[in-house]
Order: structure tokens, then C-alpha cells, then sequence
């Protein structure tokens, strides 16, 4: 038989109290949510719920739009997500693939786009968007979305297409495929996992972006889910039981995914950092 | 083949459309926002922008508040650098000792990291408030009077690094130490048992495989993983606007809520420009510095 | 075949965008349209639908009915945002070439923003000039006097149309105040007398934002009047801030702040004042805007609130709503018939009943109806000797303002002295103001 050492407890102590410092908030926030009222809260903000409601709930739905929030928050990132892995595969299969002299300078001009924070583009951007009447719609925020999306999705990418024996060309070639056929037919398909992975960042990566969805969006009903929580606070400032309603709601989707994918998205995100 | 590959229409399709977008998108912002940053240039102003030369960066130079968001914002790049390591390193070094539940934790503690830093910001704003959440449960646990008396966390305003940024810094440590043990985790497991198996048999302890045959062979990961801690801490917004607005009297400013805060609180686009401008400086210089400093020479594994 | 599955998905999704995209542009629309409606756009800095501020709801039921009244004639868009991203929209869309026809504006330094951008003549900003439709129809008539336009004159000509006036006041729990023994002060000395006997029996005698920095400059502009500061003379110069006036205002300002809430330093101008209607502290000081979010919140609340003027000050600060009409729009009659459904009786009447402002018109309304505190807030105004406008709001620049409000808070927090402030403050104006 196996001797346990007490190291070995040690370290399984220690993990359970980072356990337990991770999900415990998340934990307190969801039982606020259902608190009556915030008398309940202020008086006893550890207890159970006494009439536990859904209330707060829809009042955050409805009221607080952070409903109509969601959805636009799936139709931005959906977007994004589709048009930069297609743009930004497309622009890696050039790179990896394609034979002209500027291949390699276009990569670095691209992978520049990594270290630039976004926060520098914001008011050209803005005030350009202003003219063109951009700004205020989900146009306007896709398209940095997806630019902000390129740099990673091509670095990636290469090292996908790059990886790929060539052999698996020269017989497509010889098969009598036009280079179209090439990148649809056989290199995409096999870029799968490369593809999941910095979709994966793109999506969650947008999907939680707040500073830009802020400055291009005023109309309510366009705000993405971070910012009409953000926003939330205005208006009902003291309201906290729908306060935390509404964090529950904005955290909510992204933890089921979580929950069902954790470690796929853990490994498929880490193998993106990992490159990036 | 290579007339395929040669192809120029296929070039130009494959490459326009990522070209383009990039240009428009980020290239040409920034060479605008640089020359806006040179300009007198306010929101409500009917005639456009207007070259000053480097006025707004001399304005800089004499606002308090960009020295307080500067100072916040190197704050939090050392910072999260220097414990990002730490933690990274200390919990990647538990998990992959441990075989039952080795999943389960890194799981967990991952979970923060894909989670919106607006809600997360908003929900530590309510554990940290003074009237219930942390000061409460401390009561609750027997400390009289902790709610009087207690601190105020998000509003004290006393010393060089004022406790609210001490505060947003442990919560984004919290939130993103996953992706950095993550990272460790990967480059780690990597490693071949072989060494490490010749090690004790040449006498080492753990502690010191850990040191001669560990470190030096994830160095390189370290370098990846301080850039982007680096960047992402120069970048960082959305905890601090969610959790104090940079306030009290914007001594929790950083660069990001500074730029946001004069140019569209107060609409200065030329004088904003000019601290995004700054902060583009910052993270080339950052980058570049870690990689020489951190990243010397790649060990083949 | 897999190729046509993926460019079809994509076209749609194309597709789908641009569709998303033309709905953006839908609301700001303005003109004509087919059906010779005239479209007004009307912009505006709460969430009409979300508000519990009853002054935005009353706003609300105005929009309401100017749409039904002028039904196949006019109708107005409302274009919302939150208070604090007002102006950042407001500017964008002006940028962009879509001007609101109407839009609301707080009279200073942020109307002069609109009216004479860049310092230009008003015939040359982006505000249309009134006076010939307040001359029509005896319009002008309505209003109280000529002196609620003083804010929204340039050059001898009206530039927008002022909605309510409201006073910044010292609300008052008295059942508290009762409780202490405490007496409605009538000075500075007998402010902080009040404080002590509340503070002795275990109460919070005051409760202020210092987190919104303009709600503690308020205060301290108040002590500054009471020091008589002069704004007019101080900004052309004639008087020099290091007068020893502000320093004064300030060290009262330091006397003052022991009696504030713990928290005030971090605390937002809504949780300070839901500090007062959930009976945690005894005295706010707020405009008379907050009435309306009182009752609202605490109906019960109000039968315990009394109102006095800040102690030792003979004017009163005041501020009112203004509406401009943006001189491109297409539509100017549709925009003048708006305006004058925001002055018409019913809104005014409103106004006073419900919301809890002081109207600008001649309007009659039932003083029963209207809450409690009107009432006593209409008493102070009646008996102050005049009214002057925010601090922040009568400096120079917008900017100006800012900085005052920052050091006022910097003051309370212990970071700035006094003394500092007052060559700080005199320093900032040799630079940008004289």
C-alpha cells in the first residue's frame, strides 16, 4: 500500500482554499440574485434566500435589456468570429502557401497589429466612424473586431499551413484543382483544430470586450452584454439584488459553455497563447 | 505547381481583403492618431483639427492626473509581472505533482479567465463595498464592529499606491493567474521524465530539479507570458471601470480610463490622442525590453 | 459542393450585417418621408423607459403627446443615452452630419460649446436663433420674466429654450433633527451646531458624494458664496483667487466634512442621496432635481422631509434644462411646435405637481398636488436674493470647472491644503482663463 505524505495533504489543503476563493464569489453573487429585496441583503448578505424569486432576473432581462444585450453580443461575435477566421485564413494561406516576394513582410505587418493596443485607434476611429455614420451600429463594431481578431488568427494559421506537407498539394495539383479548390478542398479542412482554437479566442476575446462596444454604441438597443451591464449601474445604481441578477446573467452563458467544453477551451486556448 | 502558387490573382484575392482591413482598420488610425496628437482638436469643434505641435504633450507633462495614471499603470505592470510569475509558476509546479483532481483545479482556476472582466469587475466592486460583502463576512466571523471601523477598500485614498489599486491588482491576479499557470503547465509537462529521473539518481532533491532543469527549460515561456501579462496590464480597463471609474478623485486613474475619461468625458480627441500615444510607446518599449532581457537563448527540448 | 454552402452562409451573414446596419441609421432619420410626416429627432440623457426619475417621465408624456396631437404631421424620434456619455454622442452625431433637430444642454460653458463652438459668432454655431418664434404668438409672454433666458442669451438673442429652474438646497429628515434637538440652522456656526446635537444622538448628520465630484463642489461653492467669492472678477482678473476667500471657503469646507458620512469619499451621487430617502443620514445637500428621485424611490419619505437654504448664503444656486434646435434642421416648425409643448401648461403644470421643479411659466398649479418639498423649496426661493449657477458651470471653460471640482475633492481628502488650493486655483486661471 501506497504511504500518503503529508506534503501530499498539504498541497490538496491549499488547492481546496484556491477552490474555494475562485467559485465562492461566483457562488455568493448567484444567491444575492435571488434575495427578495435589498433589505434581505443588507442585513443578512450570507444567508440563503428567505423566498428565493426570480424576479430580479427578469426585471435585469427585460427592464435592464440585457436580453436584447445578449443576442446582440452572439450576432457580433458570430460575425466576427466567421469573417476573420475566413479573411484571416485566407491571408495565412497567401503567406504559408503562396509564392510572391512580400510574403514574409506581410506576416511581420500583421503580427505588428499584436502589440498595439486598441485603445490608440480608438478616436480616429471613432470620429471616421462618426462621418461614414458607423458608429451606433453593429457594423462599426464588427469590423475592428474582426481586424483586432487578424493577428493572432494568421500567426496561427501559418503555423498550420506551414506544417502541412507538401506533397498533399503537388497530388491536389496533379488531381487538376484550381487554387481555390486547394485551400476550401483540402488545406481548411485539415487546419481544423488550428481553426477551433483561434476561434475560440476570437469569440471569448469579443465576446467580453467592453472599451470599444462603450464608444461606438449609444442606442440601447444595440449594446453588447458587457456594456449594458456596465451601463446597468446607472440607472438603478442602488438596486443591488438586480445588480447581481444581471452579473449572473452576463457571466451565465459563458460558464455553461465552460462547463461543458472546460477542457477543450483550456487546451485549445492555452495552444493559442502558447504560438501567440 | 509553381505556376499555381505563382498565381498573381490568386495573390491578390487570398491577401486583399486582410490587407485592406488591416491598413484601414489600425494602420491608418494610428498614423492619424498620431498627427491628432499634435492637433487642437475638441469633439464640438466645427472646423476639424487644428496642428498645434506638441502642445498637448507638454500639457501632459504639467496634469497631475496622467503622472497618477502613469504611475498606477507601471504599478500594475510590475506587479502583475512579478506575481503572475510567482503564482503561475507555484500552482503549476503543485498541479503537475498531483494526479486526482489535476483537472478539476486547473479547470477551475482557469474559469475567471474566460469570463467577462466587466461582470467580474462589478461583482468584486460588491464584495469589496463597505457596507456588506467583505467587512460584513469578517463581522459575521466574530470582529466587532468591522463594518465601522473596518477599511473602505475601493475608496481609501491614503499612500503612494492608494489600497484601491492594491485591491484591483489582487483581482486581476485572481482573474487571469490561470492563463499564466496554463502556460507553465504546457511548457512543463512538456519537459522529458528522463531528466528528471537522471536528476535524482545524481542525488537532487525536488527543489533543486526544480531550479537546474525547470526554470532554465521554461524560460522562454516566461518571456511569452510576461509580454502578454505586460501588455494586458498596460491595457487594462475594464476592471478599473467597473470597479472605481478611476476614482476617488481619480487616484485609481490608469492609462486606458485617463484616455477614455478626456476624450469623451471631456472630448480633448487631440490630448487623448497624445496619451494613446504614450501608451503605444509603452508597449513596444515593454515587449521589446522583456524579450531581450527574458528570452537570451531557446534550449532544445 | 461544400464551397457553395460556405459562400452562401457568408452572403447571408453579409447580408445580415448590412441589414443590422441599416437599422443604426433608421432612427436618427429626419425629413420627410413618404407619407408627408415631418420626422424630428429629439436627443435626450436618460433611458426614457428605464427612469424613475419622474421630471424624465413627465418628459416622456410630453413626447407622447406632441406624437399623438401632431399625428400625420410631426413625430418625434427620441434618441436616449445615459447622462454620463451624453455629450460624447451628442458630439459624434453632430460630427457625422446628423445633428438631433432638438437637443438638451446644460446652460454654461457646455451650451456655449454648442452655440459659439471655437468662440465663433453665435449666427455661425450650431443653435438656431429663437427669437423670432418666441416673439410669435406671445410665446415669450408665458415665461415668468425675461430673467430665465439669461443663461441661454448670446449677443442679445436667445439660443435655447430653458424647461424648469431647479435650487440646490439642504434637505432635511426631521424626525431626526427632531429627535437631537436640533434647529433648522440659519448660519454656518449653527450649521455645524446642528451637526454635533445629530451626530451626539448617533446619527449621520450629512451625507454627500464625493465620488461625484461635482455634488461636493456644489457645497463648497456654496461656502465660497458665502465667503463672497467673485467669479465675474476673478476671471477677467480684477480679483486674484490667493484673496484668502477660497482659503476660508475651504477650511469650512474641512470643518464641514467631519460630519460626513464615512464613505462619502467613494460614494456616488446616487447611493449619497439614497443615503438620505433610506434614513441613514440627516441632511443632503442637492438640487431640487432630487425630489423627484426621492419620492420616487421612498414614497413614504415624504411627509419627514423638510428643505432649508444653505445656512448663511443669501442667493440660492440654480440651474435650469434647456432644449436648442440645431439651426441645420430640416424641419424648424416641427421643432418650434416641440419646444412649445415642453412650455405648454400641461407640462409645466406637470413639472411642478409631479415633478417637483419650479416652472418657468406663469402657469397655475395646485400646490396641494405638488410634493411637500416644492413647496418649501419655492418658500427658500422666494426668499433668496437672487440665484447664481454652478461652479463649475459658471467658469470659464468646461475644463475649468473640472479642475475645481477635482480640487474641491482633493481639499476634502486631506491631499491639498487650503492654502494650496487657492494658489492652484489661481495659477490654473493665469494659464487658461485670463
Amino acid at each position: 500500500m501506497k504511504k500518503i505524505k503529508p506534503i501530499r495533504i498539504v498541497i490538496y489543503v491549499f488547492l481546496i482554499i484556491m477552490a474555494i476563493i475562485y467559485l465562492a464569489p461566483l457562488l455568493w453573487v448567484l444567491i444575492v440574485a435571488f434575495k427578495d429585496n435589498n433589505h434581505e441583503l443588507m442585513v443578512a448578505p450570507f444567508s440563503l434566500p428567505q423566498s428565493p424569486s426570480f424576479d430580479n432576473f427578469v426585471f435585469a432581462w427585460t427592464a435592464g435589456k440585457l436580453g436584447i444585450a445578449t443576442l446582440n453580443s452572439f450576432l457580433v461575435c458570430t460575425i466576427s468570429l466567421i469573417l476573420s477566421m475566413l479573411i484571416g485564413s485566407m491571408a495565412a494561406f497567401g503567406i504559408a502557401r503562396l509564392r510572391w516576394k512580400f510574403a514574409k513582410l506581410s506576416l511581420t505587418y500583421f503580427l505588428l497589429g499584436m502589440m498595439i493596443p486598441v485603445h490608440c485607434v480608438l478616436i480616429p476611429l471613432f470620429s471616421r466612424f462618426s462621418s461614414f455614420g458607423l458608429n451606433n451600429s453593429l457594423v462599426g463594431l464588427i469590423l475592428p473586431y474582426v481586424t483586432c481578431s487578424l493577428p493572432v488568427t494568421i500567426f496561427i494559421m501559418v503555423g498550420f499551413f506551414e506544417s502541412l506537407p507538401n506533397e498533399l498539394i503537388e497530388s491536389a495539383c496533379i488531381d487538376g484543382a484550381t487554387i481555390y479548390q486547394i485551400f476550401y478542398g483540402v488545406c481548411l479542412p485539415l487546419g481544423k483544430t488550428g481553426l477551433f482554437v483561434t476561434g475560440l479566442m476570437t469569440f471569448v476575446a469579443n465576446w467580453n470586450e467592453l472599451l470599444l462596444a462603450m464608444v461606438f454604441i449609444s442606442d440601447d438597443l444595440k449594446k453588447t452584454l458587457p456594456v449594458s451591464l456596465s451601463k446597468f449601474v446607472g440607472p438603478y445604481n442602488t438596486n443591488y439584488t438586480q445588480m447581481f441578477a444581471a452579473i449572473i446573467i452576463a457571466i451565465i452563458p459563458t460558464i455553461i459553455v465552460y462547463c461543458a467544453f472546460s477542457n477543450q477551451i483550456v487546451d485549445g486556448l492555452t495552444a493559442g497563447a502558447v504560438k501567440g | 505547381m509553381d505556376k499555381l502558387l505563382r498565381n498573381k490573382k490568386a495573390i491578390i484575392v487570398f491577401m486583399a481583403p486582410g490587407l485592406i482591413l488591416f491598413t484601414l482598420i489600425l494602420f491608418v488610425p494610428i498614423c492619424q492618431s498620431i498627427y491628432y496628437s499634435l492637433c487642437e482638436y475638441k469633439a464640438t469643434s466645427i472646423t476639424g483639427p487644428k496642428f498645434i505641435g506638441f502642445k498637448n504633450y507638454a500639457d501632459l507633462i504639467k496634469d497631475d492626473t496622467f503622472w497618477i495614471a502613469l504611475k498606477n499603470s507601471f504599478f500594475f505592470l510590475v506587479f502583475s509581472c512579478v506575481t503572475q510569475l510567482i503564482m503561475g509558476l507555484f500552482l503549476a509546479g503543485l498541479l503537475t505533482n498531483i494526479d486526482k483532481g489535476r483537472n478539476l483545479f486547473k479547470n477551475i482556476i482557469y474559469l475567471p479567465c474566460v469570463l467577462s472582466s466587466a461582470a467580474l469587475g462589478l461583482l468584486w466592486m460588491f464584495i469589496f463595498s463597505p457596507k456588506f460583502g467583505i467587512n460584513k463576512l469578517i463581522e459575521t466571523f466574530g470582529v466587532q464592529d468591522f463594518v465601522k471601523n473596518g477599511p473602505l477598500w475601493l475608496m481609501d485614498t491614503k499612500g503612494f499606491i492608494v489600497l484601491p489599486m492594491w485591491v484591483i491588482a489582487f483581482v486581476a491576479l485572481w482573474q487571469y493567474v490561470g492563463q499564466s499557470m496554463m502556460l507553465y503547465m504546457a511548457q512543463i509537462s512538456g519537459i522529458s521524465k528522463s531528466l528528471y529521473e537522471a536528476s535524482y539518481i545524481d542525488g537532487c532533491s525536488k527543489a533543486k530539479s526544480f531550479r537546474y532543469i525547470t526554470l532554465p527549460l521554461i524560460r522562454p515561456m516566461v518571456a511569452t507570458a510576461m509580454s502578454l501579462n505586460a501588455i494586458g496590464s498596460l491595457k487594462f480597463f475594464d476592471l478599473v471601470f467597473n470597479m472605481t471609474e478611476g476614482g476617488p478623485n481619480h487616484r485609481t486613474e490608469v492609462l486606458a480610463t485617463h484616455l477614455y475619461q478626456q476624450g469623451f468625458k471631456y472630448s480633448k480627441y487631440g490630448y487623448a490622442s497624445a496619451i494613446g500615444v504614450v501608451l503605444l510607446i509603452l508597449c513596444l518599449l515593454v515587449t521589446a525590453f522583456i524579450n531581450k532581457v527574458v528570452k537570451t537563448e531557446q534550449y532544445e527540448m | 459542393m461544400k464551397r457553395k454552402i460556405l459562400a452562401t452562409t457568408l452572403s447571408a451573414f453579409m447580408a445580415a450585417s448590412l441589414l443590422t446596419g441599416c437599422g443604426g441609421s433608421n432612427g436618427s432619420d429626419s425629413g420627410t418621408t413618404a407619407d408627408g410626416v415631418q420626422e424630428i429627432t429629439w436627443m435626450f440623457w436618460d433611458d426614457l423607459d428605464a427612469t424613475q426619475d419622474l421630471i424624465s417621465l413627465g418628459y416622456k408624456e410630453t413626447i407622447e403627446r406632441f406624437n399623438k396631437d401632431y399625428e400625420g404631421q410631426y413625430h418625434v424620434n427620441v434618441v436616449t443615452t445615459n447622462l454620463e456619455e451624453y455629450y460624447t454622442k451628442l458630439n459624434a452625431e453632430i460630427q457625422g452630419g446628423n445633428a438631433p433637430d432638438v437637443f438638451i444642454c446644460s446652460p454654461g460653458p457646455q451650451l456655449s460649446d454648442y452655440v459659439i463652438p471655437d468662440g465663433v459668432a453665435p449666427a455661425d454655431g450650431l443653435c438656431m436663433n429663437l427669437d423670432d418664434a418666441l416673439a410669435a404668438d406671445g410665446w415669450k409672454n408665458t415665461f415668468t420674466s425675461d430673467a430665465v433666458f439669461t443663461q441661454q442669451t448670446y449677443d442679445g438673442s436667445v439660443y435655447a429654450i430653458p424647461l424648469n429652474t431647479a435650487a440646490a438646497c439642504c434637505f432635511y429628515n426631521t424626525e431626526m433633527f427632531e429627535d437631537a434637538g436640533a434647529k433648522v440652522p440659519t448660519n454656518f456656526d449653527e450649521l455645524l451646531d446642528a451637526c454635533d446635537k445629530l451626530e451626539a444622538k448617533g446619527y449621520t448628520p450629512i451625507t454627500i458624494s464625493a465620488g461625484t465630484s461635482w455634488c461636493l463642489s456644489m457645497v463648497a461653492g456654496y461656502l465660497c458664496e458665502e465667503e463672497g467669492v467673485d467669479l465675474a472678477a476673478l476671471a477677467d482678473g480684477s480679483a486674484s483667487w490667493e484673496d484668502g476667500k477660497l482659503e476660508k471657503a475651504c477650511e469650512n469646507l474641512l470643518k464641514l466634512s467631519k460630519y460626513f458620512q464615512p464613505t462619502a469619499q467613494g460614494d456616488t451621487n446616487d447611493v449619497a442621496t439614497a443615503n438620505f430617502y433610506n434614513e441613514e443620514a440627516a441632511i443632503l445637500i442637492q438640487g431640487s432635481w432630487a425630489i423627484g428621485q426621492i419620492n420616487g424611490e421612498n414614497p413614504d419619505f415624504e411627509s419627514k422631509c423638510g428643505v432649508f437654504q444653505f445656512p448663511g448664503c443669501e442667493r440660492l444656486i440654480a440651474k435650469s434644462d434647456s432644449l436648442c434646435v440645431s439651426k441645420d434642421t430640416k424641419c424648424p416648425e416641427a421643432c418650434i411646435a416641440l419646444l412649445k409643448y415642453f412650455t405648454d401648461d400641461t407640462a409645466q403644470k406637470y413639472t411642478a405637481e409631479v415633478g417637483g421643479k419650479i416652472p418657468v411659466t406663469n402657469v397655475e398649479y395646485d400646490a396641494s398636488k405638488a410634493p411637500a418639498q416644492l413647496s418649501y423649496v419655492m418658500d427658500v426661493f422666494a426668499n433668496a436674493k437672487g440665484t447664481f449657477g454652478f461652479y463649475n458651470e459658471s467658469m470659464p471653460t468646461t475644463e475649468t470647472g473640472a479642475h475645481f471640482d477635482d480640487l474641491m475633492v482633493s481639499v476634502f481628502l486631506g491631499d491639498t491644503t487650503p492654502a494650496e488650493a487657492a494658489t492652484d486655483m489661481e495659477e490654473y486661471y493665469n494659464e487658461n482663463c485670463r
